[in-house]
């Protein structure tokens, strides 16, 4: 068995809004190997971010707070942990990066000083020591003058240039889990090609563990080894690559791939889903999916499925009452009005 | 072949520092030159700070070019006031990236959709109010939500009112800018579902401004792949991407990334950052970053030539004689 180095269970991630609490995660449950890329995507409002930054409990200036379940860090549960030790876990064991790096960056500080600040605090080295495997660090990120770039602002870089310096700072303490969200949804396509390339080389040298969260499929499909399906706060699939591309097992999962158009797919039509993603304050009874689903029938208005196993598979999971049926077909699309 | 927009070597430049010193312009859109035929999706394609949507800004003279030339239905455009070029806004209407950011969220959404008729129509109110309805109608909304305003809505229902608004007065041209680049896959295919059903029914032509080239794939009859503010490329669709002929169009196709896991692609990734469209390189925009650059690249800008019949590209690999230069 590979070992587990990150282990989500049942996590519940709440948000006051006025006297009630809203729910963007409920209930999440994953895990992620060692040197493994696994991939968290859905769309805007499923609790992907949120379960990140529940990870690393960044939620304290956020009216956000971990309400219920285990983050199990190499066995260490760090939803417990005190702040001051899950100061030393943030940026040595785990650290993250975002999409927009403009504003990760402090604008007013030169990028030699922010990226010796981890070196210095969380190695100890001395200023000088620092200095030195900043400019290195910068060199293994690609950036060229790297010993020019350290006394230049932010601003002064171009935004692909600025989600380097983002990874360099990151890979510093040469941490077991780098956290990417929407890593390269900023950047333009040329550029996303290098940054993505740069995360896969980094992974492979560092042997480092990548949790990269994204709502590009394509971007899913080129760098995890396994992919978790998010759709209102929920995990609704779990399963390698391969298999989901191959044979999705949640209706969401299949609307979502076919929704996306493909380089030299040259269809007329797109499939769509139909809809649109439930507020969550007024969260559908049963399956969350079930009034946007084409096989939805009565059990699934009334009922909400858990994560069911998928027969014959190891670790593939839907949270699909219909999970088990071997098609589509079996499974009946019906139209409106019909379901039950 | 029936034009409808034809426009050539068009040229814009913004001034950026003005006061002590020397003036420096940026170059936005530098000697571009396509059509668009009636009833097509026409493209263009690029990376930020290509110039794209400076060329759809230029196209309905909501911005006026430095020089070149803009032609709409055989009339030259280029040099027409203001109020001579307003009753020929009717046909070319606007679809912007961020519906929330182009609709007044103090306006109910029937008057947003109803706006345009007032100044392109002498309808009545009450006239305006039964177009509005059937225009939410056939962009998806129902007459439930006339009476609502734009916040209550969601980013793919939001654009679909600035359509139904763009569609109010009947227009023979949409410029649509990043239409869909906001909105979340599954929105995004509904959105682009109904502007090809649109199309369909009223003969529109679009031209479509985009960065995604899956997207642009999908939709589009003919593409032109913009570079720092040139065309580097124009051809129809399949001849596009199956021989594209440019290097950075090559370049830009190879760095999509494809939603299936099994295909592994050869992927050619380009060095570098786009230089600044202030200091521009010489000769061919393109070469600090080309994989095949020459010596003649550095030196002189190639010229934007046909091919083969609607294939155009701007490269010095293409021209006659030109490999006997060698590469360096």
């Amino acid at each position: 068995m590979t070992e587990r180095l990150l282990d989500v269970q049942g996590l519940v991630t709440e948000f006051k809004r006025g006297s009630s609490h809203i729910r963007a995660v409920s209930d999440v449950s994953f895990h992620i190997n060692r040197r493994e890329v696994v991939g968290l995507v859905g769309e805007s409002g499923c609790g992907k971010s949120v379960t990140s930054l529940s990870l690393m409990r960044l939620l304290k200036d956020t009216p956000g707070r971990i309400s219920g379940g285990k983050v199990l860090f190499e066995g260490r549960d760090l939803v417990k942990l005190p702040e001051k030790e899950m100061r030393h876990i943030r940026g040595n064991e785990i650290a993250m990066i975002f999409q927009e790096p403009m504003t990760s960056l402090n604008p007013v500080l030169r990028i030699g000083k922010q990226l010796e600040e981890p070196l210095t605090v969380h190695l100890g080295l001395s200023r000088s020591q620092a200095r030195e495997r900043a400019i290195d660090l910068l060199r293994q990120v690609g950036i060229p003058r790297a010993e020019e770039v350290i006394h230049d602002y932010p601003h002064q870089l171009s935004g692909g240039m600025r989600q380097r310096v983002m990874i360099a700072i990151a890979i510093a303490c040469k941490p077991k889990l780098l956290i990417a969200d929407e890593p390269t949804t900023a950047l333009d396509v040329t550029i996303q090609a290098q940054i993505l390339e740069l995360i896969r080389k980094l992974r492979a040298d560092n042997d480092m563990s990548v949790l990269l969260i994204t709502h590009d499929l394509g971007v899913v499909a080129e760098m995890c080894d396994r992919v978790i399906v998010m759709y209102a706060g929920r995990v609704v699939e779990e399963g390698t690559v391969q298999e989901l591309f191959a044979n999705p097992r949640h209706p969401y999962t299949k609307g979502l791939i076919q929704s996306v158009p493909k380089l030299r797919q040259k269809v007329r039509r797109l499939e769509s889903i139909p809809g649109n993603v439930p507020d969550l304050s007024q969260m559908p009874q049963g399956c969350k999916f079930a009034p946007r689903c084409a096989y939805a029938t009565e059990r699934c208005h009334q009922e909400e499925p858990g994560l069911i196993a998928v027969e014959g598979s190891t670790g593939r999971k839907s949270r699909c009452w219909l999970a088990n049926e071997q098609t589509w077909e079996e499974r009946g699309a019906v139209t409106d009005g019909q379901a039950g | 072949m029936d034009k409808l927009v034809e426009v050539k070597g068009l040229k814009k430049s913004f001034l950026i520092q003005k006061g002590l010193g020397a003036k420096r312009y940026l170059q936005a859109v530098n000697d571009i030159s396509f059509t668009i035929r009636r009833g097509e999706t026409f493209s263009l394609v690029g990376e930020s700070g290509c110039g794209k949507s400076t060329t759809g800004r230029l196209v309905n003279r909501l911005l006026t070019p430095d020089s070149g030339e803009i032609w709409f239905e055989g009339k030259d455009i280029t040099k027409l006031s203001e109020r001579a070029m307003r009753p020929l806004r009717k046909h070319m209407q606007m679809v912007f990236q961020d519906p929330y950011a182009s609709l007044n969220p103090r306006m109910k959404v029937k008057d947003l959709v109803a706006e345009p008729l007032i100044i392109h129509t002498k309808l009545s109110a009450r006239e305006r109010d039964m177009m509005a309805a059937k225009l939410l109608e056939e962009v998806g909304l129902g007459s439930q939500h006339a009476e609502r305003y734009v916040h209550e809505f969601s980013g793919g229902q939001r654009q679909r009112i600035g359509i139904a608004r763009a569609l109010s007065v009947k227009p023979k041209l949409i410029i649509a800018d990043e239409p869909v680049s906001a909105l979340d896959v599954s929105i995004q295919s509904q959105v682009i579902n109904l502007l090809q059903d649109l199309q369909e029914e009223h003969g529109l032509a679009y031209l479509f401004i985009s960065h995604d080239l899956s997207v642009v794939e999908h939709i589009s009859d003919r593409i032109g792949v913009m570079y720092l503010g040139s065309l580097v490329e124009t051809a129809d669709k399949d001849t596009l991407y199956e021989r594209p002929l440019h290097p950075y169009s090559q370049a830009l196709l190879s760095a999509v990334p494809v939603p299936d896991p099994n295909v592994k692609r050869e992927r050619i990734i380009l060095s570098g950052d786009l230089p600044s469209p202030v200091n521009p390189p010489s000769g061919c925009r393109f070469h600090t970053r080309c994989p095949s650059c020459m010596e003649i690249c550095k030196q002189r800008v190639p010229e934007f030539r046909e091919v083969e019949p609607g294939h155009y590209v701007a490269c010095h690999l293409y021209d006659e004689g030109a490999q006997a230069g060698g590469k360096s």
